[in-house]
């Protein structure tokens, strides 16, 4: 599949990342298993979801904050809830801070709106933390950002099943706040290494990503 | 105070088949736990540590529960990059092995809880071997 070719690529990318940073000759963070950071971070370009409030989330929504981005659906028994609550983990570390968490956003995107309808995401997310967003859209729209961050989803719809299998992507994105795609976790993930790295990520980018 | 028989005697019903199947079956389950699910959620997971004290294979084939409207064994597997969900007809579990059902592989998926499980609360899941062994086994809601 296409589309995971491209994230391979990119996780190859951790070694072009630690170059540039070493050319340029400013603090770097050195790429390990845990993320993969883009030398230069790809600007996304526009999308149409809707938010678990009805509210329009489009390429605006992600300017302005560091947007951590996880595919999945609410019929997701293991790997979503798992993720969900690490991530929830993560933001309260990042809380913490001292810069705190106010430029920071967690976006769980539905890859099922067939049965992920607003109010369904509104209560599955914010059960996580009640600062998490649940958005989704049309497949078309799906399919634009996934391709975007090099994200693969297949879902195997079946009328009249309930329980049909949905396959995405377990890996975090990072959006930095000019809404570029910034760095990828790779799975599984775990909380205290993705806020450990974005709080070091975020000190080194901070001017010049907002 | 005779509200208080019926808890009492419930306990001991609870408890004890638990250990006593599982010392017959020569498997024993530790650390079974089901994830608190969001309310309304219609899928939750559960796990454990499953352990084979015997010198033969013994071979889990399903897993049922009055709690739950379906109970199957379940692997989450990645192809290809993409995170996805396996039926688990049947696991075996070769002598004196033990068998971790955790976060991330293999796990009894529960699909549409007959009520709204919270932290703390108990569900009792029946696990059942190839030969007719049945292991009642109870899970902790656990956030």
């Amino acid at each position: 599949m296409m589309t995971s070719v491209v994230l391979a690529v990119m996780l190859g990318g951790v070694w072009l990342a630690a170059t540039y940073r070493e050319n340029g000759s400013r603090a770097i963070l050195l790429p390990d298993q845990v993320m993969t950071l883009f030398p230069d971070p790809k600007p996304l370009t526009a999308f149409a979801f809707t938010d678990h409030e009805n509210r329009v989330f489009d390429l605006s929504r992600l300017k302005g904050k560091w947007s951590f981005l996880f595919f999945g659906y609410t019929h997701c028994p293991d790997v979503c809830p798992t993720t969900l609550a690490t991530l929830a983990r993560a933001h309260e570390d990042i809380v913490k801070s001292t810069v705190g968490a106010e430029d920071v956003q967690f976006v769980f995107i539905s890859v099922d709106p067939n049965r992920d309808t607003a109010g369904k995401l509104r209560q599955y997310v914010t059960y996580f933390d009640t600062s998490f967003l649940g958005v989704t859209g049309d497949n078309a729209e799906l399919g634009n950002l996934a391709g975007q961050l090099g994200a693969a989803y297949q879902v195997a719809i079946t009328p009249g099943v309930e329980n049909y299998p949905v396959y995405h992507t377990a890996a975090v994105f990072l959006v930095d706040p000019r809404a570029r795609f910034h760095a990828v976790f790779a799975p599984p993930i775990d909380a205290e290494s993705i806020s450990k790295r974005f709080k070091v990520l975020r000190e080194l980018e901070g001017p010049k990503a907002t | 105070m005779r509200w208080r028989r019926p808890v009492f005697v419930g306990l001991m019903w609870a408890l004890t088949p638990v250990a006593a199947a599982a010392e017959q079956a020569g498997v024993s389950v530790r650390d079974a736990w089901v994830r608190e699910a969001p309310p309304g959620a219609a899928m939750m997971a559960g796990y454990m540590v499953l352990k084979n004290n015997t010198s033969r294979s013994q071979v889990l084939v399903a897993a049922r529960s009055s709690g739950f409207g379906t109970v199957m064994i379940h692997r989450t597997v990645v192809k290809e990059g993409l995170t996805g969900m396996e039926h688990a007809p049947q696991i075996e579990l070769l002598p004196n092995a033990s068998l971790l059902f955790e976060p991330g592989g293999y796990h009894l998926m529960l699909l549409n809880p007959k009520r709204t499980l919270h932290a703390g609360d108990r569900v009792d899941i029946y696990l059942e071997f190839r030969g007719g062994l049945v292991l009642p086994v109870a899970y902790e809601v656990r956030r």
